[in-house]
């Protein structure tokens, strides 16, 4: 303290001069427009160069930050742009016995938890109970009933049902279903947390239950959340499918189903 | 007695002898400096920072300018210690000195008036034309103007402090 006042003192004449001027020069800006404007302009000028000057250093200065970050935007776009490749829409599958009858919508998915959804044909355009069904190329749901001309489908917006799914052509089997309460995402559960999932990665068939193939396009990754101290993670996931657009259908057909069926069915006894 | 002189020239200026400039722009006279430079150079450097901003305050208030005055006074009674330092005599200054043509000198005189309304001029140069562009121009007039300042701060000079009387006064 008794330094900084000996140091006052010492320039006591400076800091006379100092204050003066500034009361002399708030003066002179507060009522000479031209001198207004051009001290702004004069210190907009050198505060453009100052802050020029600082933004370049502060960039050299953050150059490990931001190749960081520039790796890291990288590899996102280059999981997408794999993500885009693998997103190809399904065809059919003559060598895996899989083929397609068309079909039209006549009554969709209206955003209730167990609202069905009615499509033509029914058993005379040889559809049958458990048949798969595509909007687009990807997962609409599977038939539930059939009529003579008519079936009633189960689509992905059912909260009654599940669909065996994997996130990637080889990630581990999980169970994509509705919780019936935004009517553009589904959950894919019992994922294990160890598996790598960020949004955008495409979601797809496993095959395992019967009703699609295997890498038919389900939806794509939107949100994954690992909670603290649980075994799997919530992923919630967007339906590849327009349920509220779809108007033309496919609907898949196995060549030997009916013997998949009576196998799956079958008890095995040793 | 300062300050009585320092109001008396605001007040001549201002009123009498603003208009008294032959050659417009170029001779354009501070007739105020001349007090100014009347403080003796022994005094406080805190006086005369003082004196010089309460004269560009007096002539700000009667002129009607907008602060110009008050930084160029301001600027010329902060170097004014300086300039005084400048000129003083090798053995320094007696303490029975004024700053009067017959204690210091022609040479004193001239070189100090000129100097003090040189930064005068400049400095109200600057501040009336701000842009950079502009001051190259006035450059000039502002040279002449301090030229012209210190002739009419010595005609004032020799008026109140003529040689004559200084003869019979002694």
């Amino acid at each position: 303290m008794r330094n900084l006042w000996l140091l006052l003192q010492r320039n006591a004449f400076t800091l006379a001069f100092i204050a003066l001027m500034a009361v002399s020069l708030s003066v002179l800006l507060r009522n000479d427009g031209a001198a207004r404007s051009s001290w702004f302009h004069q210190t907009g000028s050198v505060s453009y160069v100052i802050d020029q000057q600082r933004h370049g250093w502060s960039n050299y200065l953050r150059l490990a930050e931001q190749n960081a970050e520039l790796a890291e935007e990288n590899a996102d776009l280059r999981s997408r742009l794999l993500s885009m490749d693998l997103a190809v829409e399904w065809q059919e599958d003559t060598v895996r016995h899989w083929t397609v009858r068309s079909g039209m919508l006549i009554k969709g998915p209206d955003g209730k938890p167990r609202s069905s959804s009615l499509a033509t044909p029914g058993r005379d355009g040889g559809i049958e109970t458990g048949m798969g069904v595509l909007s687009g190329g990807a997962a609409f749901g599977t038939v539930e009933e059939i009529g003579e001309a008519h079936c009633r489908i189960l689509t992905l917006m059912h909260t009654g049902t599940s669909w065996s799914c994997r996130i990637g052509r080889l990630g581990p089997v999980a169970s994509l279903g509705w919780d019936g309460v935004d009517m553009g995402l589904l959950q894919l559960r019992d994922v294990p947390r160890h598996v790598q999932a960020q949004r955008g990665d495409t979601v797809f068939s496993s095959g395992y239950d019967l009703r699609f193939p295997p890498d038919v396009i389900m939806g794509t990754v939107f949100d994954v959340e690992r909670q603290s101290g649980a075994d799997f993670m919530s992923v919630t996931v967007v339906p590849a499918a327009d349920f509220t657009a779809s108007r033309h259908l496919e609907f898949l057909v196995h060549q030997a189903d009916s013997e998949r069926t009576a196998l799956s069915s079958t008890d095995l006894r040793p | 007695m300062i300050v009585l002189r320092l109001l008396l020239l605001v007040f001549l200026q201002a009123f009498l002898l603003r208009d008294v400039s032959p050659l417009g722009e170029w001779t354009r006279p501070e007739w105020t400096l001349w007090a100014l430079l009347l403080i003796p150079p022994q005094a406080s450097s805190f006086l005369k920072l003082g004196l010089g901003f309460a004269m560009g305050l007096a002539l700000d208030i009667a002129l009607g300018s907008y602060g110009q005055h008050m930084v160029a006074g301001t600027v010329l009674g902060g170097l004014l210690p300086a300039i005084h330092r400048l000129f003083a005599p090798r053995e320094g200054y007696e303490v029975s000195d004024h700053p009067i043509l017959r204690d210091m000198g022609s040479s004193w005189l001239v070189g100090l008036t000129f100097t003090a309304a040189l930064a005068y001029h400049l400095t109200l140069m600057l501040v009336s034309n701000w842009y950079w562009h502009l001051i190259p121009g006035a450059l000039l007039p502002s040279l002449s103007s301090a030229a012209f300042t210190t002739l009419c701060c010595l005609v004032l000079h020799l008026m109140v402090y003529a040689p004559d009387r200084r003869k019979s006064s002694t």
